[in-house]
């Protein structure tokens, strides 16, 4: 138990930078989610973190220690591998107390630890076989023991779900969660899936290019997003974005596109006027896309003509054009009849508006 | 699809299946080689080298410790060179080159090279023991230090085929369990027999197979080196053979030694398959 | 996947190893040059010894005297140019035969399955195994009733057998490695088997035919019971002519050496130009 900090991290890789400048303080027992697309540099933090690759530049604590020089080993951590890294010929038991072992921990201790994580993780009666014997969610579960026994001050997580498929997935997200309730522990989980990140993150920080977009709890990074990429990046289906214009008409404040003319909200306005452009790009949420116009006072209503429909069961997904450009309406009652190019009205809620700089992507508010 | 190796399956009829046929029933016949009378008899050969104790206690034992031997120290030198060539320092293409060598030069030469070398009046060797003050060494004068001499010729010609093999093995393993290891804190020689090693069994399994089946039929070295001398003590089942037919002129007993030891490469083949395909089983 | 743990940051203050880092790199670096140093040694002798008059070879060292005389007066010796013309041919006919063959051989091992392909795997493997001097004895039999001992043909036809059963693998292992779907296209395309063979899968196949051409080459070049027992007078071939030349009495070690480094020439060309195909081909 302890808190991580990353201080100004750095890393390239010769001239190419993989990381750049990172902060972050993770508090003690925190279980936060580095998340964003191939490439964005979250694996390679946690490397850093963990001791398997150098840092360029910066300091990385791990409980207020400096920890840049130490090995691996003398850090305190323990972590899973997205290909579990089990030891194949020993059995799940040896699996468990190689690390133990090899720091010169009394058998008695040991079995006792192995033990206990096995009751945990519910794998007590998979002591004996080898890793070859086991399905992949019971091989994830030994790697997590594999963590437990050692009680370091931190975990590390490098996309240990991804090799799963996606029921499993979803079966392994909640037995981490139930996992965290028996054994808190500082934790750095790395993902390039949103979902995962939504769900098991008390913070999110979403990453790109090497870079923090943004750092914040689970609910704040979906309806608050300080960017555009953040936006489109959480959150599925994703946010639907139309290029708009602000002009002012009949004294109210515009987004106006082709065939578009959205009124914005009063409490918008003020930032928005004050900003150095016109030129916005408005994002929408599916969810805050609704078909008809029920409050017509809004001013938030258009007309759009349907492309596409895709038929969830519990809702259904319809494709509008409009403005040069397909949105995506989502919760639509599964029973509605729809028809490819039919001209419908459809409304924006005015809770759910997003403006970016179009150049920039920052987010207005 | 017949078509496609109907040429090749001409040649491997005539020029292998077919002497192995006329072999097998010359080895129950009364063969000379240049007075054939090709008389029946029966198993005469056969009991006459099973008991033959130049046999027994010679070619046999001389066979499989070239055999084990050989093959034990490439492999240790193999995987212990694979393991240093698989960082990357200055020369690594150099290093890569030489390790080659050995392996195209014709066993012939490598033999003939370290026979001059070995060579107790002008040989390097020779030069170096009296430089150290040693004395003299007939090398290819008594039984083991020629045999030292032929199994070092084997180990310099083999070793760089297990160092090649197994160093494409080191590469292609998974970086996971070792990062898993370091953060296990094990230190290097753990990581070598807890992770390198288990990982590696299969690969090793294959080499040492088809490296002592070959083994088993080495001639080249152990001829252009003693001739299977001297008297005879360093003699191998295939050199056996080859006297048999063309210094004793018996084609009959040549034959019969030849498919002896065809039959024990066999049974030998099949344990050791056997054992490999558990070893491959058992981390598979 | 790449392999290799990464090595980490190791500090100097928290070295906890017996021995600084530095030092121990240092030893490591020593042991691979001394390592690299033996294994280049038999063939550094072969050719400094090559270069000496004959004199200069019974005094051991401390001769500066370097001349190329051997070799000239090997080149002198018709027996000896003969013998590398013949190898020269033999080996370069035997490949050109033989590489057709083989890689058909081994294209139709990837691609198809049954008994006919079973049955073909199975005797190339058998005869894998079989020592050579089970067959190449009768074998002497078979060329003299083919009327072709001590001919080309009478050393070629083998060798084409071996080459088909040694290297049929390669090219198998190979096939076996491009996916079958772009021939699958090119035959609903319209093509024939045959035609998707030559067109799409031979196109991709040339370094493994390049590594499998080099290999037949040397093999047949460096090959020497074969030769023992299958050629005389007419057919000669290098590796028996320097067998014989070692084996006598007072030997010329400098001619030999000069010979055997001719010999060596091809081998240790290739090592230095076409490494990657050797590389590639001695896989198994």
């Amino acid at each position: 138990m302890a808190r991580v900090g990353l201080e100004k991290i750095n890393k390239l890789y010769g001239a190419v930078p993989a990381v750049i400048d990172v902060d972050l303080l993770i508090e003690d027992n925190e279980f936060v989610v580095l998340v964003g697309p191939s490439g964005c540099g979250k694996s390679t933090t946690l490397r850093m973190v963990a001791g398997l690759e150098e840092v360029s530049a910066g300091i990385i604590r791990i409980g207020d220690r400096m920890v840049n020089h130490l090995a691996p080993k003398d850090r305190d951590i323990a972590m899973v591998f997205q290909n579990y890294a089990l030891y194949l010929h020993m059995t799940v038991y040896d699996n468990l107390a190689f690390g133990l072992r090899n720091r010169r921990v009394a058998e008695a201790t040991i079995r006792r630890e192995v033990m206990r994580a096995a009751e945990i993780l519910d794998i007590g009666g998979l002591l004996d076989r080898k890793p070859r014997q086991l399905s992949g969610g019971q091989q994830q579960r030994v790697a997590l023991g594999r963590c437990i026994v050692r009680h370091p001050q931190v975990f590390l997580f490098d996309e240990p779900l991804s090799n799963l498929d996606a029921k499993l997935r979803a079966q392994m997200r909640i037995e981490l969660k139930r996992l965290r309730e028996r054994v808190t522990t500082t934790s750095i989980y790395v993902t390039h899936d949103q979902v995962e990140a939504m769900t098991l993150g008390d913070r999110v920080v979403v990453m790109r290019d090497g870079r923090i977009q943004q750092v914040g709890s689970p609910l704040e990074i979906y309806s608050r997003p300080r960017n555009r990429f953040v936006a489109g990046f959480i959150g599925a289906p994703a946010m639907n974005f139309l290029d708009v214009t602000l002009a002012r008409i009949d004294g109210q404040l515009m987004a106006t596109a082709e065939d578009l003319a959205i009124r914005v909200p009063n409490e918008q306005t003020a930032t928005l006027e004050r900003h150095r452009t016109e030129a916005m790009t408005l994002g929408v949420r599916p969810e805050h896309m609704v078909l008809g116009d029920p409050r017509a006072e809004n001013g938030t209503g258009f007309d759009a003509t349907v492309v596409v429909t895709e038929q969830l069961g519990a809702e259904l997904l319809v494709g509008v054009r409009v403005a040069g450009a397909i949105v995506v309406a989502s919760r639509v009652d599964p029973w509605t009849k729809l028809q490819a190019n039919q001209r419908l009205r459809m409304s924006l809620d005015p809770r759910g508006l997003h403006f970016f700089d179009r150049e920039s992507g920052a987010a207005i508010r | 699809m017949l078509l496609l190796i109907a040429p090749a399956a001409a040649v491997l009829v005539l020029f292998q299946i077919l002497p192995i046929v006329i072999g097998a029933n010359a080895s129950f016949r009364d063969w000379q080689l240049f007075n054939p009378k090709e008389t029946w008899v029966g198993l005469a050969h056969y009991s006459y080298i099973l008991t033959d104790r130049v046999f027994l206690t010679l070619v046999l034992p001389n066979t499989f410790l070239l055999m084990f031997a050989s093959v034990a120290i490439s492999l240790g030198l193999g995987l212990g060179l694979a393991h240093v060539l698989n960082r990357n320092f200055p020369g690594h293409g150099l290093a890569q080159t030489v390790i080659l060598l050995p392996q195209m030069i014709a066993p012939v030469i490598a033999a003939t090279s370290m026979r001059w070398t070995f060579n107790d009046q002008f040989g390097v060797v020779a030069a170096l023991l009296r430089w150290i003050g040693f004395g003299q060494i007939a090398w290819l004068a008594e039984r083991w230090p020629s045999f030292l001499i032929i199994l070092f010729t084997d180990v310099w010609i083999w070793t760089p085929w297990f160092t090649l093999i197994l160093l494409a093995a080191l590469k292609s393993l998974p970086r996971e369990p070792f990062e898993a290891a370091q953060i296990d804190a094990a230190g290097r020689w753990r990581t070598f027999t807890h992770v390198t090693l288990p990982m590696l069994r299969p690969v090793i399994g294959v080499c040492v197979l088809i490296r002592s089946i070959d083994a088993f039929r080495t001639f080249d070295q152990v001829w252009v080196l003693t001739g299977g001398g001297p008297a005879r003590t360093t003699e191998v089942f295939s050199i056996y053979a080859y006297i048999e037919t063309f210094v004793n002129l018996d084609f009959g007993r040549g034959s019969a030694a030849a498919i002896i030891g065809a039959l024990i490469i066999l049974v030998v083949a099949w344990t050791m398959y056997k054992a490999v395909d558990r070893l491959t089983n058992v981390s598979r | 996947m790449m392999a290799q743990a990464t090595t980490t940051v190791r500090g100097q203050a928290l070295a906890t190893a017996w021995l600084a880092p530095a030092a121990r790199a240092a030893l490591m670096l020593l042991a691979v040059v001394a390592i690299l140093l033996l294994f280049l040694a038999p063939v550094v002798i072969l050719v400094i010894t090559s270069l000496r008059p004959g004199w200069a070879v019974y005094y051991i060292y401390r001769g500066t005297a370097f001349t190329l005389q051997n070799y000239l007066d090997v080149f002198a010796k018709p027996a000896v140019v003969r013998a590398f013309i013949n190898s020269f041919v033999l080996a370069t006919l035997a490949t050109i035969i033989s590489l057709g063959i083989t890689v058909t051989s081994g294209y139709m091992l990837s691609r198809f399955s049954g008994p006919i392909p079973r049955a073909w795997f199975g005797t190339i493997y058998l005869f894998r195994t079989v020592p050579y001097i089970s067959w190449v004895l009768p074998l002497y039999l078979v060329d003299y009733y083919f009327g072709i001992y001590d001919t080309y043909a009478g050393i070629l036809l083998p060798h084409i057998a071996v080459h088909i059963c040694f290297f049929s693998w390669i090219m198998k292992g190979f096939f076996d490695s491009i996916d079958p779907s772009m021939e699958h296209a090119a035959m609903i395309d319209g093509c024939t088997r045959w035609g998707a063979f030559v067109r799409v899968a031979l196109p991709s196949a040339i370094p493994a035919i390049a590594a499998l051409a080099i290999l037949s080459w040397l093999y047949t070049w460096n090959e020497f019971l074969f030769a023992l027992i299958l050629t005389g007078h007419d057919t000669a071939l290098i590796t028996v002519t320097m067998a014989q030349f070692v084996t006598e009495l007072g030997t010329q070690w400098n001619l030999m050496s000069a010979m055997a480094v001719l010999a060596m020439g091809p081998a240790v060309l290739v090592t230095v130009f076409a490494q990657k195909y050797i590389i590639q081909g001695l896989r198994i």
